[in-house]
């Protein structure tokens, strides 16, 4: 009898990307760019000011972007892995 | 479906006056995007990768170009962006972008849109459309509030817009009108509380926050239902 096998259970892992992102609820002014951009990321509340629904669904370089376009610079986004804030550009 | 990254070059421009000047860009890469009257671009204004959003003006009958009326009077880094730009030179787009459109067999009887200062730029685009390419008959009606006289521009068209086509009515009005001014004195909602308005028409705002919401309020008193009220938000 041969020995018994064991498998190891598979394991999705869902890469998210590096980046995060965080919306200031006082800058916003509900331009709703970001959710044009990522609506996968972002969606607009009853207050018409952008939230945050997932880090998930989109790539960085989408995140970055939709951060870029709100007029306000009320997305911030930082990179998980360094720490560092990557919008908007700290001096 | 992610935005589309495009390049497009500036072809020209026009000053239509102190405050308004109309851009007219021709696409790059691709070479022809197809947009709904109404929608915007999204542009990358500077170096660092600051974007700014803006509506276009021009019809989507053109999918080789797009044009863009922009207020250059707060001087902000996407104007000052706008006016270094030479003939010729690219930018860099995302789009088209925006669900601020009006559909195909749609319900609503009628048409009007309500503008304030840049806020006439996607109901260029979207009058321009009905009324030449779409061949639409329901009646159309554009509120446009400026300050002064001299910031009018595009009047000359609308008008002759309302002379060919009889479903067209331009209703330019003026806060700081002259004493010979003989249209609509005051804001925009000063016209439409004195006009009879269709209820089941679909209303159409673009402009400063305030005037959306004045607007919207009026018109909810008047017994438009509020999802026949659609806005856009210019900043």
């Amino acid at each position: 009898m041969p020995d018994q096998i064991t498998s190891t259970p598979v394991v999705q892992t869902k890469i998210i990307g590096r980046y995060k992102v965080e919306v200031i609820r006082d800058k916003c002014i509900g331009a709703a760019s970001c959710v044009a951009i990522a609506p996968k990321i972002f969606e607009m509340d009853e207050e018409n000011i952008a939230i945050v629904l997932s880090q998930d669904g989109e790539e960085d370089d989408i995140k970055l972007l939709a951060a870029q376009s709100c007029p306000t610079a009320a997305v911030i986004v930082t990179d998980t892995e360094t720490g560092k804030q990557v919008w908007p550009p700290e001096f | 479906m992610p935005p589309q990254k495009c390049r497009a070059k500036l072809a020209d421009k026009i000053q239509l006056n102190p405050k308004f000047v109309q851009y007219f860009f021709e696409w790059v890469e691709p070479v022809s995007v197809i947009f709904h009257a109404g929608q915007y671009i999204s542009m990358q204004v500077s170096d660092r990768g600051e974007r700014r959003p803006y509506s276009i003006c021009s019809a989507p009958e053109n999918t080789h170009g797009f044009e863009l009326l922009v207020d250059i009077s707060p001087q902000g880094v996407g104007s000052r962006y706008l006016e270094s730009l030479a003939f010729g030179q690219e930018v860099s787009v995302l789009g088209p972008l925006g669900v601020f459109t009006i559909y195909d067999g749609s319900e609503e009887a009628g048409l009007t849109f309500v503008a304030t200062g840049a806020g006439i730029a996607p109901f260029r685009s979207m009058i321009l459309d009905q009324l030449q390419t779409k061949d639409g008959s329901r009646e159309i009606s554009l509120y446009w509030g400026l300050r002064e006289a001299e910031h009018l521009f595009w009047e000359a068209d609308f008008a002759e817009l309302a002379d060919s086509f009889p479903n067209f009515h331009f209703h330019p009005t003026l806060s700081r009108a002259p004493i010979e001014w003989p249209l609509c004195k005051g804001r925009v909602t000063d016209c439409l509380t004195v006009h009879s308005l269709l209820p089941a028409a679909g209303y159409y705002l673009c402009g400063n926050q305030e005037m959306v919401k004045e607007v919207a309020e009026l018109l909810q008193t008047k017994g438009v239902v509020s999802n026949r009220i659609h806005h856009e938000n210019f900043y």
